[in-house]
């Protein structure tokens, strides 16, 4: 009967599908090849309701064996990019979009741009919302292949420059293609998302033709509107754009500030601590003491040199001027349960001198103070340190044992 | 760790996910993604492009055809969990209805009939006894007399049920007459436990059974931990593995990295109360901290960092509610977080116990109905993700309330489609301290904490079964890290590799997004093996099949660098608890591909690992010898049959030896004795009035069970009737006092003793006299237990029903072999017809009864004749046992 027909139809495509699913897990692309020729017929009898019909994962399967079939070929691929995009109207976006991306990634740029064009002008009946959301993406990676002609012209310009030659016809070139890169790279950038790349070049046009307003405007939005995810890149680039303004100290700090509360671990934390450190105040000095002790928490910190000489530095300037010590008793007293075996185990004493005698140096001051001169981190750093006739070890073991009260009132 | 300077573009969306989906066979091949200005060339005059997915990656290839047998299985056998057809209804017409919509149905009243055979005293015990008189059983008719007004025939109604079995699924089926009027009669008062709480209890835990046969989640985090050997050390790791029948027992067992790894000495074992769910590990200065979760109990040990030191347990937590995780801390040492199935999150430190950071019965972000919890640590050691079916949250441990940040939804922010839900969370601190690795059943996922919500990477694994099992291999700086995946049912093993790595100092040190890298890889499974394998005798075959085939329990791996040449082992736990392995060995990175390289692969069919070819005999050989060794090491392990077709059995050459039964040579002094004192009263022609020639007295009772302080009449009441008493309680209550009662007994056993020992010595006059002397001492037990007319002061004394809370027996004793029992074999061993049913009697009483107090009064003689082998023949968890015949 037909109905049994059916049946055993689909029964057979599923039995190919797991041939060749297995096949393409093994890396076995020719067999794979050879088992979608098969699966192919499938197309003709699709009675699926599934919502990955046939025909999307001829493209899917398809597509994955012409990349790594050792005899495949460019021309090949697109031509089966070609037939996929026919194949189903839903997809078509998708589909170019991919055929895009594998194009860029082979350093196709031109093709990839007339491809993004030719998918442009398409259209067909009411676009769904996911359509939409690709064409917004097509019309995107446009802008950023125009905005990379653009940089390219603006070098050729400002090398010609430097020659005090100027030529009109690069330069109205390269304004039309910031015109044209600028409407599709501003439109994308108003939607929630991640954005990084086309901010970043849309940022980067608008700072070129002198409009600070609208590029401050553009990264504040990106940085500030809760319905982007909270992008620490967003905050970055904003700092980035500040220091490149010339920007006061205080909107910097304000800026990093704002980086430190959503990330406290990103690597900026380091210059934002030493402008802290550096100013006259002293909530800003203290924040700066909250930032590097806070930074050091996390276990990428660990073996940052930069951050523990950060941080000795300020316990140091602390501790020899005696002012504030209440400071670090706020901050060890959340901590003081913990680091000692995080931080100051003497097993990392003994790795942390094999490897990197500074980063020891930094931590064992700051063990010292903390801990008292009693403590293992300290006292094998420094033991070692003064067998190994090391001046400065010799100097950090008189400091600590001066300033030893100091860890009774902070650990008191 | 720097944040990269720029991530794939992506949309971000709020609220519950949109995309309509379910499993999508092939939905993780042939996609890029996303593509990134980045890579090496960003001075160059065109910009180079990377794509999120489909960058090569390493490649790595199978160094046998199989996964290959690390250690020997365990000489104890392996009782399979159930099956679908174990408790599914099978018929038909129900075939029929589970093709529309109506789902699986469980056989309900299969169970519940099992139930009423298995343990009749639980479900019928004191009106069973109580009725008793009441029920015929024969064939014949009844015939007129006394008993027939309170007497019913229940042979009808026997053939009734069973017609009724016969005409089962049959849609024109009708209910017996009589069966719907004495169901209807008794419905009500005739089961121990009300019908309707026990079946809502059996039907709750059919639906437990199904929904872990479905997706078990006890699992996930696995079983299997591989304690890496030092850096520099000599290459011996430990594995660290459940065993034994129950899988109670924990193994620490040293390996070797060889071409092949090999178990060396004979592992640190450590017996544990419960099957053992959960075996993770992490490394903290050097020593490694192992946590062992099993359902209600949470260990952990402490194995210091050179090889061949002993792991010391460290503490044991017990919790209320099943625990469903626990994670060690890769920050400090004796550190661990354990979450259990009531919703509540802990932090458990070695040193200062239990911290609950959280209890919330509700899933985090929308209604699920999962009891499921899972926890882990963070980049910040005071940091922990939560995660439930839905999400994951991290929360500092200093203010749990306070400050917490959510990490995952299942919703748009992520893409999810719709019906996805978490399946197991890892931290992935050893590649990078602020990435994450979600799995769902339908997508693999990568966050970074500093960016949460979003994922770094997604990609939809394709897996048939959601992966349970998840293990990381960081790779160098600059190279990708090794991602492999495991499903329980299905064995599947895939391997995936991922990049997060600087592109170099020469374009600015900055470092890319997260990308994955190569195509994923399918591993061998453990069943894979089963082609390979010669053929074998149909019945072993499948018995080597169905051990094969056992779910996973557990995933672990290790690289191993060993000057140019790179591979990777991965071992895989079993249900069964067999531990596999398999190599992969690193090629070096083939841009332009060789064009035969397919070929390299074996297709499925061949067989080379015992066809050991010339390219490298020796890898293959060992690998056949492996498998040859461990067939013949389960063999011998099963020629001890299985356990549901292992009738417990008493071995007769033990009972009674040989020399008992020829009779001493020389007789013993006794013997002399008891001749001369035949002989004496027979010359005489007189009697013996006692046979007991001296110092045997009758034992003294044993302790009725009462609680002390004499309790409230209702609870002696219900206690009796528990134990089964309930008729003698109340003759109890209607007569004497216990105490008098007591004393007339004793009189009354005495009495019938002494009546017995005169019988027994005149029917038994042929046999051998030590043989006789026994007997007569067994013959007392019997009757006085098994006869309901009689008080059942033994019932007392030695044997509580199996039931009795009272009685924890160890382990329940088998019945005596009905062939040892039957009266032929016992003729063979010239015990008189009257005794034989005496002697079966006895040994179904001592089958039955606890091991303290073991001898039923005044068996000085049977001591020498009944083995104490409890323990031997105490086959421990045996579901269904049989009931041990009680000699009629």
């Amino acid at each position: 009967s037909s109905h049994e027909h059916k049946l055993n139809f689909r029964k057979s495509k599923e039995a190919c599908l797991s041939y060749i699913q297995d096949a393409l897990l093994q890396k076995q692309w020719k067999r794979a090849a050879e088992f979608l020729t098969c699966y192919v017929e499938s197309l003709e009898k699709d009675y699926s309701r599934e919502h990955v019909g046939p025909s999307e994962m001829i493209w899917r399967i398809g597509t994955e064996i012409l990349w790594h079939h050792s005899q495949s070929s460019m021309k090949e691929f697109n031509c089966f990019m070609e037939q996929m995009k026919t194949l189903g109207v839903k997809r078509y976006l998708k589909v170019c979009l991919e055929h895009v991306f594998h194009l860029l990634c082979n350093g196709q740029i031109d093709e990839a741009y007339q491809n993004l064009s030719l998918a442009e002008s398409w259209r067909f009946g009411e676009q769904t919302a996911i359509q939409d959301k690709e064409m917004k993406l097509i019309e995107a990676y446009r802008g950023l292949l125009d905005y990379y002609s653009w940089s390219k012209q603006k070098n050729i310009l400002l090398e010609n420059g430097e020659d005090g030659f100027s030529d009109l016809a690069v330069e109205q070139e390269m304004h039309s293609y910031f015109r044209k890169a600028a409407v599709n790279l501003k439109e994308i950038i108003k939607i929630p998302g991640v954005w990084d790349v086309f901010v970043k070049c849309y940022v980067d046009l608008l700072e070129f033709y002198g409009d600070h307003n609208e590029a401050r405007q553009v990264l504040n939005e990106y940085a500030y509107n809760s319905k982007f995810p909270a992008n620490p890149n967003a905050h970055v680039y904003l700092y980035q754009f500040l220091k490149r303004q010339g920007e006061s100290k205080k909107s910097l700090i304000s800026a990093l500030k704002i980086l430190h509360d959503i990330v406290p671990s990103h690597e900026l934390m380091i210059d934002f601590n030493t402008m802290l450190q550096k100013s006259k105040k002293r909530k800003k000095r203290r924040l700066g003491l909250e930032v590097i002790f806070a930074a050091l928490d996390y276990a990428g910190w660990k073996e940052n040199a930069k951050a523990w000489s950060c941080l000795a530095r300020q316990v140091k300037q602390i501790v020899i001027s005696e002012k504030h010590l209440d400071w670090i008793k706020q901050e060890w007293n959340s901590r003081k349960d913990w680091w000692p075996a995080f931080h100051f185990s003497r097993y990392l004493a003994k790795r942390n001198w094999q490897e990197n005698k500074s980063l020891s140096y930094e931590k064992a001051l700051v063990a010292g103070i903390l801990l008292g001169k009693d403590c293992k981190y300290f006292k094998y750093v420094s033991h070692q340190g003064c067998k190994a006739q090391l001046k400065r070890f010799r100097m950090l073991k008189k400091f600590v044992n001066r300033h030893n009260p100091v860890y009774l009132r902070i650990s008191g | 760790m720097e944040f990269p300077a720029a991530l794939f573009p992506s949309y971000f969306g709020a609220g519950p996910p949109r995309e309509e989906g379910g499993p999508a066979p092939v939905a993780g091949w042939g996609e890029h993604g996303q593509v990134l200005e980045g890579g090496p060339g960003r001075r160059q005059a065109q910009p180079a492009f990377v794509p999120r997915r489909g960058a090569t990656g390493e490649r790595w290839e199978a160094a046998d055809a199989a996964a290959v047998p690390v250690l020997l299985p365990s000489a104890g056998c392996w009782i399979p969990s159930p099956a679908p057809q174990d408790i599914l209804y099978r018929s038909g017409l129900c075939k029929k209805l589970r093709a529309g919509k109506s789902g699986a149905t469980l056989d309900f009243a299969r169970q519940l009939g099992h139930f009423f055979v298995d343990h009749p005293e639980d479900a019928f015990g004191s009106l069973g006894q109580l009725l008793h008189k009441n029920f015929y059983l024969g064939n014949s008719k009844l015939k007129v007399t006394v008993s027939r007004n309170s007497t019913i025939r229940m042979t009808a109604l026997v053939e009734d049920i069973d017609r009724l079995e016969a005409r089962r699924g049959c849609p024109r089926q009708h209910l017996a007459s009589r069966l719907r009027w004495f169901s209807h009669l008794c419905r009500d008062w005739l089961f121990e436990v009300p019908l309707g709480l026990l079946a809502d209890c059996l039907h709750e835990e059919l639906m437990q059974q199904w929904s872990n046969l479905l997706f078990d989640d006890s699992l996930t985090g696995g079983a299997l931990a591989w304690l890496p050997p030092e850096d520099g050390g000599t290459p011996v790791g430990c594995l660290v593995h459940p065993g034994g029948q129950a899988m109670n027992h924990l193994y620490f067992q040293d390996v070797v990295l060889e071409e092949l790894p090999r178990a060396r000495r004979s592992p640190a074992q450590f017996e544990l109360s419960g099957r053992v769910r959960q075996v993770a590990a992490a490394r903290v200065d050097g020593e490694d901290f192992v946590g062992v979760r099993s359902d209600y109990h949470c260990g952990v040990w402490r194995v210091p960092g050179r090889t061949g030191a002993a792991p010391t347990p460290l503490q044991v937590i017990r919790t209320d509610v099943p625990a469903s995780c626990l994670t060690v801390s890769p920050h400090l040492p004796g550190e661990l977080s354990v979450c259990t199935q009531s919703g509540t999150v802990y932090l458990w430190s070695v040193g200062t116990g239990l911290q609950q950071l959280r209890h919330d019965p509700q899933t985090m972000f929308f209604r699920d109905r999962s009891p499921w919890r899972w926890s882990d640590f963070t980049a910040h050691p005071r940091v922990l993700s939560c995660a439930d079916r839905t999400g994951l949250q991290c929360l500092d441990a200093r203010a749990p309330k306070k400050c917490h940040f959510d990490l995952f939804k299942v919703g748009e922010e992520a893409g999810c489609q719709q019906g996805e839900r978490v399946v197991l969370p890892m931290y992935l601190g050893r590649a990078h301290p602020s990435q994450y690795l979600v799995t769902t059943q339908f997508s693999v996922y990568v966050l970074d904490e500093r960016l949460p919500l979003v994922p770094v990477l997604k990609w939809a694994h394709m897996m048939k079964a959601p992966p349970l099992f998840a293990h990381l291999m960081p790779g160098n700086p600059g190279r990708s890290h090794q991602v492999l995946l495991g499903a329980s049912r299905t064995q599947e093993l895939v391997l995936l590799q991922y990049r997060a790595s600087f592109w170099g100092v020469s374009s600015g040190g900055s470092q890319s997004a997260c990308q994955l890298a190569g195509t994923p890889q399918k591993l061998h499974s453990i069943a894979g093996c089963l082609q390979h394998l010669p053929t074998q005798l149909p019945h072993r075959q499948h018995l080597v099949q169905q051990r094969l085939e056992a779910p996973a329990a557990g995933l672990a791996a290790t690289l191993q660098e060993d000057g140019p040449h790179k591979s990777m082992l991965v071992f895989q736990l079993s249900e069964a608890g067999d531990v596999f392995c398999q190599r992969l060995t690193h090629k070096a990175a083939q841009p332009p591909a060789p064009p035969l390289r397919d070929e390299a692969t074996p297709a499925p069919g061949s067989s080379p690992l015992f066809e050991a070819p010339a390219s490298s005999p020796q890898g293959l050989g060992t690998a056949a010898l492996r498998y040859r060794r461990w067939l013949r090491a389960l063999s011998r392990a099963r020629r001890e049959p299985p356990w549901h077709t292992w009738h417990p059995s008493l071995s007769q050459r033990r009972l009674f030896t040989r020399r008992d039964l020829q009779g001493p040579a020389v007789p013993s002094s006794l013997q002399r004795q008891m001749r001369q004192r035949l002989h004496q009263a027979m010359q005489q022609g007189g009697r013996i009035q006692r046979w007991e020639t001296s110092a045997v007295q009758p034992p003294p009772l044993p302790q009725t069970m009462e609680p002390a302080g004499g309790p409230d009449p209702l609870s002696t009441r219900l206690t009796a009737a528990w134990a089964g008493d309930w008729e003698q309680w109340w003759e109890e209550r209607t007569s004497f006092s216990v105490a008098q009662r007591q004393r007339a007994l004793r009189e009354r056993r005495r009495r019938q003793k002494r009546a017995r020992g005169r019988r027994s010595l005149s029917a038994s006059f042929t046999s051998s006299l030590t043989y006789q002397s026994e007997l007569s001492e067994l013959s007392d037990a019997g009757p006085s237990l098994l006869s309901p007319g009689r008080p059942p002061i033994l019932s007392q004394e030695g044997s509580p029903p199996a039931g009795s809370p009272a009685v924890h027996s160890p382990a329940p004793s088998p019945a005596p072999d009905e062939a040892l029992l039957s009266s032929q074999s016992l003729r063979c061993r010239g015990i008189p017809k009257e005794r034989r049913k005496t002697l079966r009697d006895y040994l179904s009483v001592w089958a039955e009864g606890p091991p303290e107090p073991p001898e039923p009064p005044g068996s000085q003689a049977s001591q020498l004749c009944i083995p104490s082998s409890q323990s031997q023949l105490s086959s421990a968890s045996q579901p269904r046992r049989k009931r041990p015949r009680m000699g009629f």
